[in-house]
């Protein structure tokens, strides 16, 4: 069973590095729609007798992650007109090195960490630092708002990961409040990216440096 | 023959040629040949087999008495020395000849011999204070080797650099021998790893030989230097003087304590020196200069090896180590072999075409069989080929990193990116001297300077010739010369004196012979097959183009276009270019140029910084009595406050 | 002496083997294409046809080249043969194993890859200036790729020697390792997506480009070189993702023939499915066949551990 786990989890991380490495925005949407999926799925293989509440929260999140929120985006991005370039200002191959050597740290740093004894071996907190920091890299080095938000989506699926770890003690509400707060967060923004586009032609973020005050 | 009457002679000789290179350039050369054939001689016959020759005496010179002492790892080096040595001094004979030179040829030949003498005084000397004198006296005999051509002004402002870096350097040692001797309470050298409050010192030696041996990022002085200096002065000092940081950095970890943090370092600082080395010299489009990198990416592989030989010894004398360790000597040999050869080769061009500017040349193999095809082989060599010497040095350093791999040691963690970085450096060489061979001697002429150029005579060739045979003989019987690497090994790291042969190199050697052979065969076949059919020779195929012109080659910058672009963030190059505009374009330029950027982007500005605050305290010094007087009672009274309040406290 | 003898017919048998079977797979592989793209195509035995014929036929030399144009294809093809004899055949072995043989593997690959590149800056072309800055190049990155993969496989076996690197099973990273290694055969072998080696656009090719101005038997010996590198490189693969060590020979050459059958019409797919990347997405791809070689590294390395 954790060796299934684990195969999702390194699933992720090489999904990670193919949001870093692709330069067309749908693929990145995409990686970030089959990451979203497979990270839905974990909770029922964690589980091992079967649980309503868990299975619901499973769907709802492959539900939300692997569906709704891809196809936001991709409607933006249609409505938007946006170019299909991703546009990086952080290169692709210095961003693939820069998260491969992220998640290369993040197995040492699990390793120094003092997990439970049954985590000892699982993939996910590596998983889960190395999906934090792709995200940060791709927030800091794309300059188009939908790439950020993929950015901000792979981030908050490193934090899932991380949550999973407390599957059997902390309430799974806790998750579902996570998830509640990225859809309004993606609503918004995908309004927001309606607006900006309609108001300044254009939705590289680096060309709205005026409002900076 | 013992080799204590050997190394006398070769003392005097070259004492001898000092006073006689003033006056007559042949009367030098015999001595300097005679000198230098004592001194491999002794060498030989101490790595061979024969007892350490040690000399003590009271006689004090500079207040200390002398201690000469020759040992395995002295005698590895001095063979170097002493080969290269020899054949730079033929090789001067008609590259700064008496007729071309007049003015400095007896100047050269003078200091030649003082190099010599003193770099023969480093690897004997066993007293901290004349291993100092003697590095002091090879350091300035190098500077005004360097300087020959002293009307030149970039002559000139390299060979400031390298004194004034050297002097670093020294100030460096100075500080760690005084600091030795006041201890241990005497200059003697030698062996003293229970004495462990002394391993922090090893930072001092790091710097002081590290930046003999143009470790990055303190390789500042090298380039100018060696691409400034004639070419066979920048063939010594490329291929040995630099080795003797090298040296000193195998003194000081074999006999000293270290600090547990020193093997990583070393081999962090190889890994770094070797790939960036190679990167710089594959963006350089001067000849010189690019060997000169050149050296500094093999330095590089030198200290991985080190490295992990001392990782090997902290890790309990792993066997591994042992190669690593090999592998390192070997490299010392093959890169003063093949450097020094492909150093002078590339004075043969600039004999002959008066540029080192690879993309004015082009051509020069119909001019020049001779250079090109020994440059070739150097290049093939250098680039750690098989079935060439340097592949079996790299060979020996890959696999000693493989086995601590395999072996699972901690060392492993050290050694994995060592070695992908190894390889990187490796297929970064390959694509350098593919580079340099074809921009030189390749394709068409691009200037007349290149059309009109000729071969080198006799004298030149000869040196040449004999550093490519030994190259050769090091490629094809590494099990013959396994014994006096191993011998040098057992110096260093008295549990490693047992050192057999290992079984696989006896089964590359025969490879390599066997691989040389056939690719002679198939070459050979090949060409008669050619030749039998007539070969009819056309122009090459141009795509049609109606006038093509020699300058339409790529070129050395147009080579290095891609791979040097993914090092841009390391070189900084600065371009400029002009566009043709307009319906009849007249001038388009590009010109590209990759900086010294270590010194000028980081070194300079620091430099900078530092004399900007210097000068701004010398108004303190402006020569007025009183206020001397006044900043002595400012002194006295800070003093007093000082030894007041500690006193309460 | 019977095992001399036997050893003797048992290397002349392997030989002739590596020579005489290379050249089928460029033959494949168009099959392939032609295949997919509806079309006969070319016979599967084409290669042999024009190597026989281009032996038969005279040479035209540049007035600018020097020997070197002609020994240049003549080593690489030695030294592409000399690591195909290194790499071992399933439970058969190889001709000739010691530790560390593997790294004389790669390095003979960088010799064959230095006497091409040579040979094509000989004839001063800027064509072939380009193509042999681009071969150089991107082998950097290949060259990284490839010593971590067999980094991977050294720390896996625990072993520097091919024969014992290629038996065990292969670990945990095997799909890691076989990504990269399928992606460094693409690059090595100028196949599509790194070079199209069908196109006759001087200016988009790498390996074509460098030889453009051969003919007559090198250009023979360069196409058979060509085709052994392919071999090569699917044997390695094969080998290294494979068990054959365990299986009987029979069985194992049979395993072998097939995986070397399925990455020849693998190449042929990609070929046919995929369009020639852009010159500078290129060091992307490979740095993700790096990246892949050095998880499948650091999974063998954290295999080895539990």
């Amino acid at each position: 069973m954790n060796s299934n786990v684990n195969l999702l989890v390194g699933l992720a991380i090489g999904l990670n590095l193919l949001a870093l490495g692709s330069s067309r925005l749908p693929s990145v949407i995409g990686a970030v729609a089959v990451q979203g999926m497979a990270i839905g799925l974990m909770p029922l293989l964690l589980e091992s007798d079967f649980n309503w509440i868990v299975a619901l929260v499973a769907v709802g999140t492959m539900a939300v992650k692997g569906f709704v929120i891809p196809v936001l985006l991709r409607r933006a991005m249609r409505t938007a007109n946006i170019e299909r370039e991703v546009d990086p200002s952080i290169g692709f191959v210095p961003s693939l090195l820069l998260g491969a050597g992220g998640t290369i740290a993040a197995v040492a740093l699990a390793r120094a960490l003092p997990l439970l004894p049954e985590h000892a071996g699982s993939l996910l907190v590596p998983g889960s630092f190395a999906s934090v920091l792709t995200g940060f890299v791709l927030l800091i080095g794309r300059s188009k708002a939908i790439a950020q938000v993929c950015g901000y989506l792979i981030l908050e699926n490193g934090i899932y990961l991380f949550g999973l770890l407390l599957i059997r003690t902390t309430p799974l509400l806790v998750e579902a409040g996570i998830l509640l707060d990225l859809t309004v967060g993606v609503f918004v923004i995908g309004i927001i990216v309606d607006r900006i586009q309609r108001a300044f032609d254009s939705l590289d973020t680096s060309k709205l440096t005026v409002l900076r005050e | 023959m013992t080799p204590g009457p050997l190394l006398l002679g070769a003392a005097a000789g070259l004492a001898a040629g000092v006073v006689a290179g003033r006056w007559n350039a042949r009367v030098w050369l015999a001595l300097t040949l005679v000198s230098t054939a004592a001194a491999l001689g002794a060498a030989g016959s101490l790595l061979l087999g024969g007892a350490i020759w040690e000399f003590v005496s009271t006689f004090p010179i500079a207040g200390q008495p002398l201690h000469l002492r020759l040992d395995a790892v002295s005698a590895l080096f001095l063979a170097l020395v002493a080969i290269v040595g020899g054949a730079g001094s033929v090789y001067a004979h008609e590259y700064w000849s008496n007729q071309d030179y007049p003015q400095s040829a007896p100047r050269g030949r003078m200091w030649w011999s003082a190099l010599l003498l003193s770099m023969g005084g480093v690897l004997l000397s066993w007293n901290g204070l004349h291993f100092l004198i003697a590095w002091e006296l090879f350091t300035v005999a190098a500077f005004f080797l360097i300087t020959l051509e002293r009307q030149r002004r970039d002559v000139r402002a390299a060979g400031w650099l390298y004194l004034s870096a050297s002097h670093l350097g020294t100030m460096c040692l100075f500080a760690f021998f005084a600091a030795l001797a006041a201890r241990t309470g005497s200059w003697e050298l030698g062996p003293m790893r229970e004495r462990t409050e002394l391993a922090p010192l090893f930072w001092l030696a790091l710097v002081g030989f590290g930046l003999k041996a143009g470790m990055f990022p303190l390789h500042i002085w090298l380039p100018s230097a060696h691409a400034n200096a004639p070419s066979h002065v920048s063939a010594i000092m490329s291929g040995v003087t630099i080795k003797l940081g090298i040296y000193g950095l195998l003194r000081t970890t074999g006999w000293l304590p270290l600090p547990v943090a020193a093997p990583w370092i070393l081999i962090g600082l190889g890994a770094i020196t070797a790939l960036f080395g190679i990167a710089f010299a594959f963006a350089q489009s001067d000849l010189k200069r690019l060997l000169a990198y050149c050296s500094v990416e093999n330095i590089g592989i030198i200290l991985i090896g080190l490295g992990g030989a001392l990782l090997a010894v902290a890790d309990g004398h792993a066997v591994w180590g042992r190669l690593l360790l090999a592998g390192a000597l070997f490299h010392v040999w093959n890169h003063g072999l093949f450097k020094s050869l492909l150093f002078f080769g590339a004075g043969s061009v600039l004999h002959a075409t008066g540029t080192r500017e690879m993309s004015r040349l082009g051509g020069l193999w119909r001019a020049m069989p001779w250079t090109a095809a020994l440059f070739a082989l150097g290049a093939a060599a250098i680039s750690g080929l098989p079935p060439l010497n340097g592949f079996i040095s790299e060979w020996l350093v890959y696999l000693g990193l493989f086995d601590a791999v395999t072996g699972r040691s901690p060392a492993a963690w050290a050694a994995m990116p060592a070695a992908i970085i190894l390889g990187i450096t490796g297929a970064l060489a390959l694509a350098t001297f593919v580079k340099a061979g074809a921009m030189i001697f390749l394709g068409a002429p691009r200037t007349a300077a290149a059309r009109h150029a000729h071969e080198c005579g006799p004298w030149m060739r000869g040196p040449m010739l004999v550093l490519a045979i030994l190259c050769v003989a090091i490629a094809l019987a590494p099990v013959v010369f396994w014994p006096l690497v191993a011998r040098a090994s057992g110096a260093w790291q008295p549990m490693w004196t047992e050192m057999p042969v290992p079984a696989s190199l006896f089964t590359l050697g025969s490879l390599q012979i066997a691989l040389a052979g056939l690719a002679l065969a198939a070459g050979l076949t090949l060409w008669w097959r050619a030749r039998g059919a007539g070969a009819p020779r056309h122009l090459t195929w141009d795509c049609a183009y109606a006038a093509p012109s020699a300058r339409m080659q790529y070129s050395s910058g147009s080579f290095a276009g891609i791979a040097g672009g993914w090092f841009a963030w390391l070189l900084q190059p600065q371009r400029q270019l002009r566009r043709p505009r307009g319906l009849f374009p007249a001038i388009a330029t590009r010109v590209e140029r990759v900086p010294e950027t270590v010194l000028e982007l980081i070194f300079t500005p620091v430099a900078t910084v530092i004399l900007q605050v210097s000068t701004a305290v010398r108004r303190l010094q402006h020569g007025r009595l009183q206020y001397y007087i006044a900043y002595v009672v400012v002194a006295l009274a800070g003093l007093g406050s000082i030894v007041v309040l500690g006193g309460r406290s | 002496m019977n095992a001399f003898a036997i050893a003797f017919v048992e290397f002349v048998v392997r030989l002739a083997g590596w020579l005489v079977l290379a050249p089928l797979l460029p033959g494949i592989i168009n099959k392939v294409k032609a295949w997919v793209g509806g079309r006969r195509g070319p016979p599967v035995l084409q290669l042999y046809y024009d190597l026989a014929r281009l032996w038969q036929k005279g040479v035209v030399l540049s007035t600018l080249v020097s020997p070197g144009f002609v020994a240049g294809p003549a080593v690489a093809w030695v030294a592409v043969l000399g690591a195909a004899l290194l790499l071992p055949l399933g439970p058969i072995g190889a001709s000739l194993s010691f530790h560390g043989d593997v790294l004389l593997l790669i390095y003979l690959l960088a010799l064959a890859r230095f006497c091409m590149a040579w040979a094509a800056m000989e004839t001063g072309s800027a064509f072939e200036g380009m193509g042999a800055a681009r071969e150089v190049s991107y082998a950097v990155l290949a060259e990284a790729a490839l010593i971590t993969a067999v980094l991977a496989l050294s720390v896996h076996s625990g072993s520097v020697t091919l024969v014992t690197m290629l038996t065990p099973a292969a670990g945990a990273g095997a799909v890691l390792l076989a990504a990269g290694l399928f992606t460094v055969l693409l690059a090595e072998n100028c196949r599509v997506p790194f070079d199209d080696p069908s196109t006759h656009l001087e200016l988009t090719m790498i390996h074509e480009v460098m030889i453009l101005d051969h003919s007559g038997p090198p250009l023979a010996a360069i196409l058979h070189g060509a085709s052994m590198k392919l071999l090569l490189f699917a044997v390695l693969l094969v080998e290294a993702v494979l068990p054959l060590g365990g299986l009987s020979r029979l069985a194992a050459a049979g395993a072998l023939a097939a995986g070397v059958l399925v990455v020849t019409v693998g190449v042929g797919l990609v070929e046919s499915l995929m369009a020639r990347l852009a010159f500078r997405r290129v060091p992307l791809l490979l740095t993700t066949a790096f990246l892949l070689c050095l998880f499948a590294l650091l999974v063998a390395w954290k295999g080895g551990d539990a």
